[in-house]
């Protein structure tokens, strides 16, 4: 008997099936995508119960990494601008026009006053880098964070009063669960200064306990 | 390419009567699809945060207390926490002539050692009425117990979190972060020496600490 041989076929799979999964999950992703705020620092925040969400707009974010460096980032566009050019002429920086509107678009910062111009000439790599950066000072003597925080909080005030912002910020500090407190302290204390009594702290999920338990 | 179309129909019906159009198979192969859909949901996946991060409110005392404001608390309803190097915690109960202990920050440690306290004082001076935030005009019970949160400078950012996490584990309503004085630290270092601390220091200290940035 001739050997039978079963008649080739190409191995082609209805692909359709699989196109419509992916586009599917594609759509889920790019809709509720959010996309990372650039930081030029890792922190990896420590856990709590806390079930309180971080706000989508309106915050001022004091970053503080592993060594203690602080960094600080704020939202709105109008508000950063009306503070570069509070703080411009409060200390006579004379950054140029141009320098303002890169201000008020850029994010998180951590340079003394006077390096600020440095800071705005460097492209969009050597921002990411933290090791560029000093952080802003908050010691007691020379503290240049106070001035910032309380000029930031007053220019959104003021907008929040034209009515081109929703509402005042909401301060946020995010710190690594490794930085050592005195470090922490000298914001806290900053934050006093200033009269900021209200703030958070960002965490990650933790379960609380007592939720286990049924308590 | 519809001159040459024109002629082979031309051709054709000469032969056979009827043209017939040649059926092609509409299948599209869409395998570069998918790859192009599943590298773009890899894109999006790894750029965006999913999870919101959580926030853990903070209000912290005033910088200037008025005389009016300042409450009387017994030295039985207090407890300091000291927050030590490598996740240690030491703690002290009342003011005078304390005994200080050291735990670390889990379940089996600190949260007992804070529940027992509560327990503690409220057999002894039961639990008082306060306002409820949540529901305004209502009352609630809550206990007496103080406790004092000091960082020492060799503590480190996770301390403090877990410490005022487990305030809130354990319901203590009434808790407060403040400097660490150096008799304190003396404390930490010489247990045995006890605290030399009055009350009139710890006062001192507290509002010190809360001027000092004055």
């Amino acid at each position: 008997m001739p050997k039978h041989k079963p008649p080739r076929h190409t191995p082609t799979i209805d692909m359709t099936a699989m196109c419509d999964v992916s586009f599917l999950l594609l759509t889920f992703f790019m809709l509720t995508a959010k996309a990372k705020p650039q930081e030029p620092v890792v922190v990896d925040t420590p856990s709590s119960i806390s079930e309180t969400k971080l706000p989508e707009s309106g915050t001022l974010t004091i970053l503080i990494d592993k060594e203690g460096k602080v960094f600080l980032d704020m939202a709105g566009q109008h508000t950063r601008y009306a503070l570069i050019n509070e703080i411009n002429s409060q200390y006579q920086l004379g950054l140029t026009e141009d320098e303002k509107k890169k201000f008020s678009i850029f994010g998180a910062f951590g340079v003394p006053r006077k390096d600020l111009r440095k800071w705005l000439a460097m492209n969009s790599t050597e921002r990411q880098n933290a090791a560029n950066f000093p952080g802003i000072p908050s010691d007691t003597v020379g503290n240049e964070l106070g001035p910032w925080i309380h000029n930031a909080r007053l220019a959104q005030f003021r907008l929040k009063q034209e009515g081109v912002v929703p509402e005042e910020y909401v301060i946020v500090i995010k710190a690594d669960k490794d930085t050592p407190y005195p470090a922490i302290q000298k914001v806290l204390n900053t934050l006093s200064d200033i009269n900021v009594n209200k703030f958070n702290l960002i965490t990650n999920m933790e379960t609380d306990p007592n939720k286990i338990q049924g308590l | 390419m519809a001159e040459i179309q024109t002629a082979e129909s031309g051709a054709r019906k000469k032969g056979e009567g009827k043209v017939r159009a040649k059926k092609l198979s509409t299948r599209v192969d869409l395998t570069p699809m998918v790859d192009l859909a599943f590298l773009l949901i890899t894109f999006f996946m790894l750029t965006t945060t999913l999870a919101k991060p959580q926030i853990m409110p903070v209000v912290m005392p005033e910088k200037k207390i008025e005389k009016e404001d300042v409450v009387e608390t017994k030295e039985s309803q207090v407890l300091t926490l000291l927050l030590g190097a490598n996740d240690k915690v030491y703690y002290y109960e009342g003011i005078t002539d304390p005994k200080l202990d050291s735990t670390d920050f889990s379940a089996e440690g600190l949260r007992k050692v804070i529940l027992d306290k509560k327990r503690r004082v409220k057999e002894e001076w039961g639990d008082m009425e306060r306002d409820d935030p949540k529901n305004p005009g209502q009352k609630k019970m809550i206990s007496r117990l103080n406790v004092l949160i000091k960082p020492t400078k060799e503590s480190r950012y996770k301390n403090l979190v877990d410490a005022f996490d487990e305030m809130k584990i354990t319901n203590v309503a009434m808790y407060v972060l403040l400097d660490i004085s150096e008799q304190e630290e003396e404390f930490i270092r010489n247990p045995a020496g006890g605290l030399k601390f009055s009350v009139e220091e710890q006062i001192e200290a507290i509002q010190k600490s809360v001027k000092k940035t004055q």
